[in-house]
């Protein structure tokens, strides 16, 4: 037979039995909901797990610090960085400096009028800058000389304004609540450090100097960048050698690097580069400490979630299996009569198989849309309100929405194969059935 | 071996043929030592009560069910040798089948039902529609071509089952009480029309009844009593016995 007139003869038998067909199907549409909704849950508790690390810091970023309390350990220094920028997947490779061994004060707007008695210097490859992901708010890039510096996103407001009482003198950062409990906007601070003078004090300990700052950018706040891109100054290697040696009156340190920051091109690469690093004998830090538990729990819940889902799926299994043994044994003179007439066994196999997998394509299918929609209102609960500017969010997510319920493509077209495969496992045992049947049944007579 | 000429003038042979069905402990035998040979182009009638053994001589002739003893050769062919998909091709090319309950299918037209032989063999479908029609056209259902079983009439019905036994061309045409469901007009009608098809295309007729006027259409009556053949006889002879 063709493979046409075989569905044909189905699409016949499936429309014959047009109540039962659609009970059937409705199973498998059942089931296949189950699964896909369970395991969008699933994913969707990932992708906003992802995103609240992806705010906190940039999951590629891998600190390197000198091993703790080692004696004679690795220094962390130029030869080190040479060779962490020759590991595969890494993409810049930064020594990181800091003024943490002095107390630094800084000074802003006229007459030195802002204070800011508590911050912390970073000192990086200015070559380096783009490389790492450095993500500016507003200004430029710094070159490595005349002492430009990139502000950290909020250092504005560690700075005291000397012309006002104490306890009055700093703009809150936190707790800005209206009366209805809602966080409000942050207030502006005092200045904008764009655009005001902006000087350092250096205090050795027996000696202060100072020093004119530049500041050309500012940087979005990251943890996993450090402390400086939030409330502290970035400025180049160069410059702050420079620095130090001045604190130091003259000499010039041996000590390494207080730590190496290197990026890496993509996620899955940063355990391999990390283990490189360890290897070397340094120790390490990145997101990864946080996020591979995550990851980890999360898919444990996938497959619980998606291991409930199944269950359904199975019963509907139960439910093709049924039908189609239900439809043989109402069928048994036809199949016989189909017999008489030289239909080829296999084709009747074919037949009961083709029969089955066609309810699951369709439960499939059905499912797939139903679960859209179900997936859809989940996420549209979720946000709140019911408008057409939720609706988008509800089906595209955006940077700032963590959606419920993620159905990727891929989860689509699994449930779609995986309710034909089980529309053929639950038709096989039904179809060799049909296949034993005798062609005598056409003659008998029971009426 | 043989001599070919009596290998194609031979339909059907039936040598030493015994069938035995177990009942419980007990065993029934149904046919007990058949010897038969039916010409090409012979309309043979295997006549008999019920329990004579015809039905189950005509289940053997048919390859439906495997003989307990004895060979069936159909067209040079051993048949009861033959696997299940040798005998579906077999069956495809060299029998037909005209039901008493008719059985067409429920789901399908007239014209699907009467193509439904061609559809098994794999012809493409608008080759076997124009086929079928022919047929249907032949038996005087012209009509009817899209009307399904439950729109028919026993006797329609019964024609085009005909149409779907014929439409092939086959060699032998089985036809197991083709009148028992029909009125005695329109059992006059279907077995004419048999026979002509039988005659225009020199095809072989066994034709299963146990009634004495429906056998003396046939050019020649096997009777059967108790799984043994106790009479064979030309038509001239039999109707004058049974008048």
């Amino acid at each position: 037979m063709k493979k046409s007139d075989i569905l044909f003869m189905c699409i016949q038998n499936l429309k014959r039995r047009r109540a039962r067909t659609f009970l059937t199907v409705l199973g498998v549409v059942i089931g296949c909901c189950s699964i896909v909704i369970m395991v969008s849950i699933g994913i969707g508790m990932k992708e906003s797990q992802e995103k609240m690390l992806a705010q906190m810091g940039d999951l590629t970023i891998v600190t390197v610090m000198p091993q703790q309390g080692g004696t004679g350990s690795v220094k962390l220094d130029d030869k080190a960085v040479e060779d962490f920028k020759q590991i595969q997947n890494t993409v810049a490779v930064t020594p990181k400096t800091s003024l943490d061994d002095y107390s630094i004060r800084l000074y802003a707007g006229e007459n030195n009028r802002y204070v800011c008695d508590w911050s912390t210097v970073a000192g990086l490859d200015t070559t380096a800058f783009d490389n790492l992901g450095y993500d500016l708010i507003s200004g430029k890039a710094i070159k490595d000389n005349d002492n430009e510096v990139i502000a950290g996103q909020y250092l504005a407001y560690d700075f005291e304004d000397t012309m006002r009482p104490d306890g009055m003198n700093m703009i809150e950062r936190y707790g800005n609540y209206d009366e209805n409990g809602k966080e409000l906007p942050l207030p502006d601070p005092y200045f904008d450090i764009m655009n005001t003078k902006l000087t350092m004090e250096i205090d050795n300990g027996s000696d202060k100097f100072t020093i004119p700052l530049k500041v050309e950018g500012q940087v979005k706040e990251d943890y996993s960048k450090g402390y400086e891109t939030s409330e502290g100054l970035i400025m180049g290697l160069g410059d702050i050698k420079k620095i130090i040696e001045r604190a130091q009156n003259g000499s010039v340190s041996k000590k390494g690097y207080n730590s190496v920051i290197v990026k890496v091109n993509d996620i899955s690469n940063v355990s391999q580069v990390e283990d490189e690093i360890k290897a070397m004998g340094f120790s390490t830090d990145s997101m990864e400490s946080i996020r591979k538990p995550m990851e980890k729990e999360a898919h444990q819940k996938q497959m619980m979630l998606g291991g409930l889902g199944a269950i359904s799926l199975f019963v509907a299994a139960l439910g093709i299996t049924n039908t189609m043994i239900m439809s043989i044994s109402e069928r048994i003179k036809e199949i016989g009569i189909m017999k008489s007439l030289g239909c080829f066994v296999n084709d009747i196999r074919i037949i009961f198989l083709t029969e089955a997998g066609i309810i699951g394509f369709m439960g499939g299918i059905v499912g797939c849309v139903v679960s859209l929609l179900i997936s859809l209102i989940i996420n549209m609960v979720s946000l709140g309100a019911f408008s057409l500017s939720n609706i988008v969010l509800a089906v595209r997510g955006g940077e700032d929405v963590s959606r419920v319920s993620v159905i990727p493509l891929w989860l689509l077209a699994f449930s779609v194969v995986f309710s034909i495969l089980i529309g053929l496992c639950s038709g096989y045992y039904p179809a060799n059935r049909a296949v034993k049947i005798s062609a005598l049944e056409a003659i008998k007579n029971e009426q | 071996m043989g001599d070919r000429k009596s290998k194609s003038n031979i339909a059907i042979e039936v040598r030493g043929l015994r069938k035995v069905y177990p009942v419980g402990d007990e065993k029934v035998v149904a046919l007990k030592k058949i010897n038969l040979k039916v010409t090409r182009g012979e309309v043979c009638c295997i006549f008999g009560t019920s329990g004579s053994g015809k039905s189950t001589l005509l289940n053997q002739l048919a390859g439906m069910e495997k003989p307990t003893k004895g060979q069936v050769i159909v067209d040079g062919v051993n048949i009861s040798r033959l696997s299940e998909n040798k005998l579906a091709a077999f069956r495809q090319k060299h029998i037909g089948f005209v039901f008493q309950s008719y059985n067409l299918l429920a789901s399908l037209t007239a014209v699907e039902n009467v193509a439904l032989p061609l559809m098994f063999r794999g012809v493409e479908k608008k080759k076997r529609e124009i086929l079928a029609r022919k047929m249907l056209k032949r038996v005087g259902l012209a009509n009817r071509f899209d009307h399904f079983p439950s729109q028919m009439s026993g006797g329609q019905q019964q024609r085009a089952g005909i149409a779907r036994a014929f439409v092939t061309h086959p060699d032998i045409v089985f036809a197991d009480e083709p009148t028992g469901n029909l009125d005695s007009k329109t059992t006059v009608e279907v077995m004419r029309m048999i026979m002509d098809f039988s005659k225009k295309y020199h095809q072989t007729i066994i034709l299963v009844t146990h009634d004495p006027q429906m056998a003396s259409y046939a050019d020649r009556i096997v009777t059967l009593l108790d799984g043994e053949i106790i009479s064979d006889e030309k038509r001239e002879t039999f109707t004058k016995e049974n008048q």
